[in-house]
Parts: structure tokens; C-alpha cells; sequence
């Protein structure tokens, strides 16, 4: 227990404590170190993200002009499928965690994670979920019925290639993953804290960490109900969701009672990152600790509540689609106010321009353009009007990109360093950052308007109507422009493992304890700390007479 | 709105939701609007002050004060929380009203005066009053109220006009209904907007609103039964369509053929387009389709059959003959 | 554990509610509710019940120090949980070929077999868990007072045991009652 001892060391000690720390991929593949996997973590994602960034270059490709040919429409839907599936569950999922295991330990003082054999345990089996996912192309076919998969499409009759099957084992085994890492995280953050580091003065990433943690434990288990039962009805011919007596709305409702906090699953450890990175980069504390801490809570909760504002257009009634649609623009709120409290954060500061602090900027604008776009589906007749077009497309991918990936890739730039030992080039960086940004509004913001001009999401192709033709063009141009980034974005990787300058043990002045110990800190991440007494407790080190009161 | 507005609207956005032709399409459009208009507001404010603070406060070159370490302001944090949820609140009551006018409740004993059923990739026509069934060339009457019944046969599709108005799902097991109020005669795009399988981007549908008198002329016109072939080459083709399996899916009223897998064929040059909006209906493109439809409408449920040149040429006039 | 636990409940939520949300749409044969005897599976619902009591003095016997007791009252437990999954095989058994009940054969087939199926595989899980422990105990692993692998054991078999409950109240004992279509 945190109050024994400064450094708690787990109850099973690492096995390979006395081992020399380079013994090639074994050592890899056998970690148990919460670094070593995190870093592991972070790499499938990227991996992942490659490949899942290849499907979509493709999709945009066969969009890029009306009434085209490139694709054939069983190898569109197939990609599309495979696109949000693999983005969702492959990327921003191992990304979330990556980042999660490696610094939830450091952040609180920690050496290790509760449970380390588990935490490896969670790595291989959300791997090997992926790789069974992807065996399916060797298996006569992707699964192609969309990544939320509406029965009753996912059925034996209408998708007969063992696609579905494979997305439901591959989801199934890194679900589990998914859930053993949460509650991983939770014991950790429960008990392991460094003395003096009260609930109430966690860093705000751990805090939005150990939130989502109990998110993803309460809504996961609804998803891998629904996939065993999408199992028993292919395998074993049951009928949950078929037309003969099931219901296709169950599936849909179970679902979405997972996949609405799912997406908050990986939004809530970005808003973590960001609220990390506001106040190192603006010289200040975050803005209102106890708001942000506190709607994170409110957003966990809703989120259970708000799982029919994907379903408005089922016909559900006046009664349940108003019940949903408040609680929907409910949910905005605490979101909402997040924005304000950054921007309050770097009210007054002085601010430096890093590439990870840019991510961080742009993420106030690309992030109120998705929660907006998000109210507006709220509002049940406009959703009515644009759900299943373009404008959906649009918005989830300002949400997913706008809040998600610039919140990992802030991470990224802001953490290469303790991670590796080596900077980042900040100048490709900017390069980067730009390319990505101006990439990703060209690609995106049109979308909106093919949504309002009547485009329907997953159409492989589309007859040639004022304007469709020209808006899919740039968004596609658009698309190359992200994919080129992406390529600049590796290069940056490679060329900062090997040629980077050394990192110090605290690069950008930080405030929180993974900056105290080395840059990659050893496989013993601390000796000894002393007591935690505020909320920044590096800060309070640096300046013992301005320490931050409690 | 000015005229002038309205009239950019038509010309440069025709067939989407900014051109709204049906008294529940323009409710549905005032909120629209009134909604993005406060939306581009916030986002105006967003932008705003993350340039402005951005700006003004960055880091100057020599410069290693320490700014001031401020942790909240209570007022400030009130006035966060509090606009933003009045602003729910308007849109929510809004919402709310126009929900009521544009969905309200069916009563249980209501007839639809057409019965739409979604199949994979085409939409069935079924006029409850009268013997008209036709597919993706669907008629209404324009100013007068009507109840749609919304069906599917296979996969959850969604019937969606965006000129007139709300999209509703069509669910197996599941019937909907919406009401429409359509202003004026027209022709107007309609689309499947819920993924339903291979060719989903090719289920789409025309309506075409009429006034009262041509709307009469045209359920008139499509109860009779279908059209006898009169030359020789159409008898052929309706020969080979009643005996060979073309008519155990299809249906032509008047003939042998009473299938109800595919899209009833009676007044099938009545058309303009066919699969689902993917082409026109003429000589060239009908003997393409025959002749290979997987290779025209991949994973369409209409099979390959190995035709030959004749019965393909016999098959197209006695298709092009059933005005 | 006790995460573990509430992760499962919400599994055993979802099935639940999938079965309440299938019995009040169309297509469901009510009749097919009256092949399940409630009596008999009532009576094996007792052993269930009884094993966490037993499982309890086990508990107890490991407090005092009394590994002997413990040993006893594990083995009981765990005779007992295979009691209750004989009954339901029995009951398995009688649908499938007295009845022609099926997973595939109908709605109630269906979310029967799967809700009653998953809760039989956490039972069967149990049953090892309580089996290491009870082999761990024989080899003297539990000498020492001060473990808590044993009422961490505990935490899931209670919570299998309540699922039940609530589990046979949906399934045996609410449509009696005409509670739920």
C-alpha cells in the first residue's frame, strides 16, 4: 500500500529484474515491463494505423470522381468495414493504452502496474484479436457489413463469407484485452499512489485514465454479449437478430449501449493528454482542476444514457427520441466546458509553440467543430435530415481525428522524449503538423456539406449531381495530403530513434513526476521521490517558495 | 429569407435538404438553419480567442518570468456552464415542437395510402386504394396529406427524400410510417441512407409529386393491366419471359408472371430509370443488363443467365413494349 | 475481483435484457415457457443457493485456522455446484429431445439456451476455481491464516450465485406470473 513505503514495488517482483536490459525481441515478446509494453502498444497502433490509413486512401481514391470503377462495390465495403473497424478497435484502443500503462505508473509514482503479467497478457490478446481480424482477408473475405454492423446484414443470409466471424472473435479477444487492462489501470491508480498523492491531486491524465477505466469496464461487456450472441446465431443457427422472429433492433441497441461510451473511451485519456500539455506549454496550472475532473465523471456517466441518438430515425416515438435527445445536448455540456477551461489555461501564460502544443490548439478548433456538428444530431429533426450521410462522416471524423488522434499525436510529441531518450525534430514536426492539419479540413470539412446536398455514407459510388463531383475531389486530395503526412510522420519516428539529440530528464519543463527520473527512465522507474503535496509536484520542487496550495 | 436567397438555393443545391419542398421538410429547414447560425457563432468565438490568446500571450524571446499561477475563477467557470445550457434549452424546446409536428403519433387503425417496401437495392410501390404496384418510380400526390407505410423485406434499409423532409428507417419485422405534405409538383431524389449490402450506393428512387388531376391520369393509367406484345419479336420475348424463369420473380400483371422477388415489370417503360437509379431504361442499356447483370450491378440478387443473342433482342422489345 | 464481477454483471445484464426485450416482441411462442418445470429446477436452484452457505463455512473454518473444516465444507461446495449442473443438463437434455426445443428452433430456444448456457459455463468455471483452491489447500498452501485468495474466490461464486437468482426469477418464475409476456 502507497503509505508503507516512498516507491511501491508490485507484490510480484519482475522476473527479469537482474537480467541485463538488451536481450533483443525475446525480450520484447516476454515483458512484463509496463514501458516495454506500452511502447508495444503504441506500435501496433501505429501499425494499424498505416494499414487503416491505406483503406481509406483507397476509398478516396474510388470516390474521386463520380459513376467510378476502381473498386468494385464487394471490395469498397469490405475496406470501409475494415477502415473503422481497424481504426477504432486497432488504433485509437492500443493507442489509449499505450499511452495509459506507460505513464499511469510514472505519473503516479509507481514502478510498475498492479497486475504486470496481466498487463502483458492484455497486450497479446488485443494483438492477436487484430490479427484474427485481418486473417479473415486470407479467409475468403473481410467482414462487410460497416464497423457497427447492423443485423440483420452481419447474418449467415446476407453476409455469407466467414468475414463477420472473424470480426467477432478478433473483437471478442481484444475486448478482453480491452477490459483486463482497465481494471489493470484501476488497482493501479487505487493502490499504488506515491504518499501524499490523494485522489484529488492526481494528474489530470491519470485522473481521466482511471475514469475511462471504469467506463470501458461497464460498457464492453454489452458489445461482447452482442458478439457472442451474433456467434450463436451464425454458428448455431439461433435467432437473436434474425428476421425469422429475432430482432434487428436488438443488435443495434446493444450496440450502441456500448458504442456511444466507446467513443468516449477513446476521447476521455486524449482530453488527459491535453490537459497535460495546456499547462506545461502556457507556464500555469490547469483552469478549474475540479471542472475538468468532475465532467469528466458527468461524460462517464451520460454515457450510458445517450446510446438512442444513433437510432433516431428508427421510429421510436416521441417520448424516447426527446428523452434521448436531451440527454444527448446534456452530455455537450461537460464536454463543452472542457474548451473553455483550456483556453483559460493559457489565458495569461506564455506560451511555447512545440509541435505537440500546436496539436493541442488545433485541437480547441477541429474538437468544437465535432461537438457542434455532435449537437446538431442531437437536435432529433436535423438528425433526421443528415444521419447516415456525409455529415455524420464529417463529424465523427472531427471528433475521432480532431479530439483522438491530435490528442495522441500530442502525446506523442510531448512524451517521445521521456520515452526514448531522444527529441523529435521539431522543425519536420511543424512540417508535419501543418501537412496533417491542412490535410485533414480539406478532406473533412467539405464532407459536410456533401452530407447536407443529400450524400449517403458507404455508397462505393454516386451519380454525378451538382457539386458531388468537385467536393469528393478535394476532400480526396485532401485525404492524399494526410496520407503523405503520414509517410512524414514515420520518417520523423525513424529519423528521432536514430539520429534524434538526447533528451534531458525533464525537456519542457514539466510539472508532473514522470520528469523526474531519467529519459527512458530505467527499468526501475524511481528510487525515491519525496512526498507529494500538491497537484504538480515537480513544479512544486522547482519552486519550493511559489509551492501550489491545496 | 430574401427571394433572392432562396432562389440561389434552387439553382446551385437542387435535390438536398436547403431546397425543402413539404411542410415537414421546411420545419425541419427553419431549425436547421437557426441551429448553424448559433453554431457558427460559437465556433466564430472558439477561433477567436484560441488565435487571440495564442497571439497575445505566447512566449516573448528572453523573456523567463513566471506568469502568474492562476487555478480557476468561480464567476468565469459559472458563465461557462450556464450559456451554453440555456442554448440547449432553446434548442431543445425547438426540437421538441417541431418533433411533434413532423413525426406525430399514427394511430393504430390508420390506413397508408402507399405501402413502400425496401428490398436488397430496389424500393416496391404498393397503392393501398387502387391495384398499382410499381418500383423506384414512386407517384404522390402534391398538396394533400399523406401516410407512407415503410416496410423492409430483407436488410434494415432507410427511405429518405432530402427535399421532402425526415428519413425513416425501414426495419424487418418493424413497420414505420411518416406522414408527408408535399408544396408543389416535382421531380425529387430519394436514396436508401442505411448500409444494406453490396450496391447500397445504387438503391435510390425518384418521386415524382403531381397535381391532383395528373396524379389521377397516372394511378389510371398503371392499374390496367400490362400491354400485349404486337410484333412478332416482343410475342417471342413474352414467350420466353412467362415460361422461363423470369416469371417466377417478376411480376407482369395481365400475364403468367406473378413473382414478387424482384421489381414488378407491368408498366416498366413507364419508367425513366431502372436499378435502382443506375441507368436509364432503353433498348441498350436493358439488353446490357440481361445479359450480365452481375457484371452491371455487382451483388444485385438478379442471377446470370446464359442468353443468346435472339432471346436477348426478343427479351428487350417485349420489356421496352410495356408502356 | 469485485471489477471482474461488475464486468460480468453487465455481460449477464445485456443477456438478461436481451431475453426480457425478445419475450415481449413478435414472434414469441409463450406456450414454450411451460415445457420448463419450475419445481424441479427449483429444488437444484437450492443446492446453488445452499453452496454459497457452504462455500461460507468454508470461509470460516480457513478464519480459525481449522483447514480440516475448510477442506470439508470445499468439498461440499463443490459436490454441491455439480448437483446444479447435472439438474440443468437433465433439464437440457428433457427440451432438446422430449420437447424439440433448440437453440435454433425458436425465439425462446434461443435466449433460453444462451442466458441459462452462460450462466452453466461460469458455474463450470467456478467449479475449478474451487477445485484449485481446494488442491492448493491438500498440498498445504493455505497453513498460514492471512490469504485472501479464498474470499476473493468467494466474491465470484456469491455473484454466479445471485446471477442465478436472478437469472431463474426472469426465466422460471416471472412469466408464471404473467409478469413479463
Amino acid at each position: 500500500m502507497s503509505e508503507k513505503n516512498i516507491i511501491p514495488e508490485p507484490q510480484q517482483s519482475l522476473p527479469n529484474t537482474n537480467v541485463s536490459n538488451d536481450q533483443g525481441l525475446l525480450q520484447w515478446i516476454s515483458s512484463v515491463d509496463h514501458k516495454q509494453i506500452g511502447i508495444m502498444y503504441l506500435l501496433m497502433a501505429l501499425l494499424f494505423f498505416i494499414v487503416g490509413g491505406a483503406f481509406a486512401l483507397l476509398m478516396r481514391v474510388q470516390l474521386a470522381v463520380p459513376n467510378n470503377h476502381f473498386l468494385s462495390p464487394e471490395t469498397y465495403n469490405q475496406l470501409f468495414t475494415m477502415h473503422g473497424t481497424t481504426m477504432i478497435f486497432f488504433v485509437l484502443m492500443p493507442a489509449i493504452f499505450g499511452f495509459s500503462v506507460y505513464f499511469t505508473p510514472l505519473m503516479i509514482g509507481a514502478n510498475e502496474m498492479a497486475f504486470p503479467r496481466l498487463n502483458a497478457f492484455s497486450l497479446w490478446m488485443t494483438f492477436f484479436g487484430g490479427l484474427i481480424l485481418y486473417f479473415s482477408f486470407a479467409a475468403g473475405g473481410a467482414p462487410d457489413a460497416g464497423w457497427f454492423n447492423y443485423a440483420p446484414l452481419n447474418e449467415h443470409n446476407y453476409s455469407s463469407s466467414k468475414g463477420i466471424d472473424y470480426y467477432c472473435l478478433g473483437l471478442l479477444l481484444s475486448g478482453i484485452g480491452s477490459l483486463t487492462t482497465a481494471i489493470n489501470l484501476i488497482v493501479t491508480v487505487l493502490h499504488y499512489r506515491i504518499k501524499g498523492m490523494r485522489l484529488n491531486k492526481l494528474p489530470l491524465f491519470v485522473w481521466m485514465v482511471f475514469v475511462n477505466a471504469f467506463l470501458i469496464v461497464a460498457a464492453l461487456p454489452a458489445l461482447n454479449a452482442a458478439l457472442s450472441m451474433l456467434i450463436l446465431d451464425r454458428q448455431f443457427d439461433a435467432h437473436f437478430f434474425t428476421a425469422a422472429g429475432g430482432s434487428a433492433l436488438l443488435w443495434q441497441h446493444l450496440f450502441w449501449l456500448f458504442g456511444h461510451p466507446e467513443v468516449y473511451i477513446v476521447v476521455l485519456p486524449a482530453f488527459g493528454i491535453y490537459s497535460e500539455v495546456f499547462p506545461v506549454f502556457s507556464g500555469k496550472p490547469i483552469f478549474g482542476y475540479n471542472i475538468v475532473a468532475a465532467s469528466s465523471v458527468a461524460i462517464a456517466l451520460l454515457a450510458f444514457g445517450v446510446w438512442m441518438h444513433h437510432m433516431f430515425a428508427v421510429g421510436s416515438g416521441l417520448v424516447v427520441n426527446s428523452f434521448f435527445s436531451a440527454s444527448s445536448m446534456l452530455i455537450g455540456i461537460p464536454t463543452g466546458i472542457k474548451i473553455f477551461n483550456w483556453l483559460a489555461t493559457m489565458y495569461g501564460g506564455k506560451i511555447r509553440f512545440t509541435v505537440s502544443m500546436l496539436f493541442a490548439i488545433a485541437f480547441l478548433i477541429e474538437f468544437t467543430i465535432g461537438g457542434l456538428t455532435g449537437i446538431a444530431f442531437s437536435i432529433v429533426p436535423i438528425d433526421w435530415q443528415l444521419t447516415d450521410t456525409y455529415y455524420v462522416v464529417a463529424h465523427l471524423h472531427y471528433v475521432f481525428i480532431g479530439g483522438s488522434v491530435f490528442g495522441m499525436m500530442c502525446g506523442l510529441f510531448y512524451w517521445f522524449p521521456k520515452m526514448t531518450g531522444r527529441m523529435l525534430n521539431e522543425k519536420l514536426g511543424k512540417w508535419f503538423f501543418w501537412l496533417f492539419v491542412i490535410g485533414f479540413n480539406a478532406t473533412f470539412f467539405v464532407q459536410h456539406i456533401l452530407g447536407i446536398l443529400g450524400m449517403a455514407r458507404r455508397v462505393y459510388t454516386y451519380p454525378d449531381y451538382k457539386w458531388y463531383g468537385l467536393l469528393n475531389f478535394i476532400s480526396t486530395v485532401g485525404a492524399m495530403l494526410m496520407g503523405v503526412a503520414g509517410l512524414l510522420l514515420v520518417y520523423i519516428i525513424f529519423k528521432g530513434l536514430r539520429k534524434g539529440k538526447k533528451a534531458p530528464a525533464d525537456p519542457w519543463d514539466g510539472f508532473t513526476l514522470e520528469w523526474t527520473t531519467s529519459s527512458p527512465p530505467g527499468l526501475k522507474n524511481f528510487d525515491t521521490i519525496t512526498e507529494v503535496t500538491g497537484r504538480r509536484p515537480l513544479w512544486d520542487l522547482k519552486h519550493p517558495d511559489m509551492r501550489d496550495k491545496m | 429569407m430574401p427571394i433572392f436567397y432562396s432562389h440561389i438555393i434552387h439553382v446551385f443545391f437542387c435535390q438536398s435538404m436547403l431546397n425543402p419542398s413539404s411542410t415537414q421538410a421546411h420545419d425541419i429547414y427553419a431549425l436547421f438553419q437557426s441551429f448553424h447560425i448559433a453554431a457558427f457563432g460559437m465556433l466564430a468565438l472558439i477561433i477567436f480567442l484560441s488565435f487571440f490568446i495564442s497571439i497575445k500571450y505566447r512566449k516573448k524571446k528572453n523573456d523567463d518570468s513566471i506568469p502568474k499561477q492562476t487555478t480557476g475563477n468561480k464567476t468565469l467557470e459559472v458563465f461557462m456552464i450556464s450559456i451554453p445550457t440555456l442554448l440547449l434549452i432553446y434548442f431543445f424546446y425547438q426540437s421538441f415542437n417541431v418533433m411533434k409536428a413532423v413525426e406525430p403519433a399514427v394511430a393504430g387503425d390508420a390506413t397508408p395510402d402507399i405501402i413502400i417496401t425496401g428490398h436488397q437495392f430496389w424500393w416496391d410501390a404498393n397503392y393501398t386504394n387502387s391495384k398499382v404496384v410499381t418500383a423506384n418510380e414512386i407517384h404522390l400526390p402534391a398538396g394533400k396529406k399523406i401516410l407512407l407505410e415503410l416496410r423492409a423485406a430483407d436488410v434494415i434499409h432507410s427511405f429518405w427524400v432530402p427535399e421532402l423532409g425526415n428519413k425513416m428507417d425501414m426495419i424487418p419485422g418493424k413497420p414505420n410510417f411518416i406522414y408527408l405534405d408535399i408544396d408543389k409538383p416535382g421531380s425529387y431524389a430519394g436514396l436508401c441512407s442505411e448500409f444494406c449490402g453490396a450496391e447500397h450506393a445504387w438503391m435510390r428512387m425518384d418521386i415524382v409529386a403531381q397535381n391532383e388531376k395528373d396524379y389521377a391520369d397516372w394511378l389510371a393509367q398503371n392499374s390496367t393491366d400490362a400491354t400485349l406484345p404486337k410484333d412478332s419479336l416482343a410475342m417471342e420475348g413474352s414467350e420466353i419471359f412467362q415460361t422461363g424463369t423470369c416469371a417466377s420473380c417478376h411480376r407482369i400483371r395481365g400475364t403468367n408472371s406473378l413473382g414478387v422477388v424482384g421489381p414488378d415489370l407491368t408498366h416498366f417503360d413507364s419508367r425513366k430509370k431502372m436499378l435502382g437509379g443506375m441507368m436509364n431504361v432503353d433498348s441498350m442499356n436493358i439488353y446490357k443488363w440481361i445479359s450480365d447483370p452481375q457484371k452491371v450491378k455487382p451483388g444485385s440478387k438478379m442471377p446470370d443467365f446464359i442468353f443468346n443473342k435472339d432471346t436477348l433482342q426478343a427479351l428487350t422489345a417485349y420489356l421496352l413494349q410495356l408502356k | 475481483m469485485k471489477l471482474l464481477v461488475g464486468t460480468e454483471a453487465m455481460f449477464f445484464l445485456s443477456l438478461i435484457m436481451a431475453f426480457i426485450y425478445l419475450s415481449v416482441i413478435a414472434g414469441y411462442v409463450p406456450a414454450e415457457q411451460n415445457a420448463l418445470n419450475i419445481t424441479s429446477t427449483g429444488i437444484f436452484s437450492i443446492f446453488l443457493v445452499a453452496s454459497s452457505g457452504t462455500f461460507m463455512l468454508a470461509e470460516r473454518g480457513y478464519k480459525k485456522s481449522n483447514i480440516k473444516s475448510m477442506k470439508v465444507w470445499l468439498i461440499v461446495t463443490i459436490v454441491l455446484a455439480i448437483i446444479f449442473l447435472f439438474g440443468q443438463g437433465k433439464e437440457y437434455v428433457h427440451l432438446i429431445h422430449a420437447e424439440q426445443i433448440t437453440i435454433s428452433s425458436s425465439l425462446f430456444g434461443t435466449s433460453f439456451f444462451t442466458l441459462t448456457g452462460f450462466h452453466g459455463l461460469h458455474v463450470f468455471i467456478g467449479i475449478i476455481l474451487l477445485s484449485i483452491l481446494l488442491i492448493m489447500a491438500f498440498l498445504g498452501d493455505f497453513k498460514k491464516p492471512g490469504s485472501n485468495l479464498l474470499s476473493t474466490a468467494g466474491i465470484y461464486w456469491h455473484f454466479v450465485d445471485i446471477v442465478w437468482i436472478v437469472v431463474f426469477t426472469v426465466v422460471y418464475v416471472l412469466p408464471k406470473f404473467n409478469l413479463i409476456k
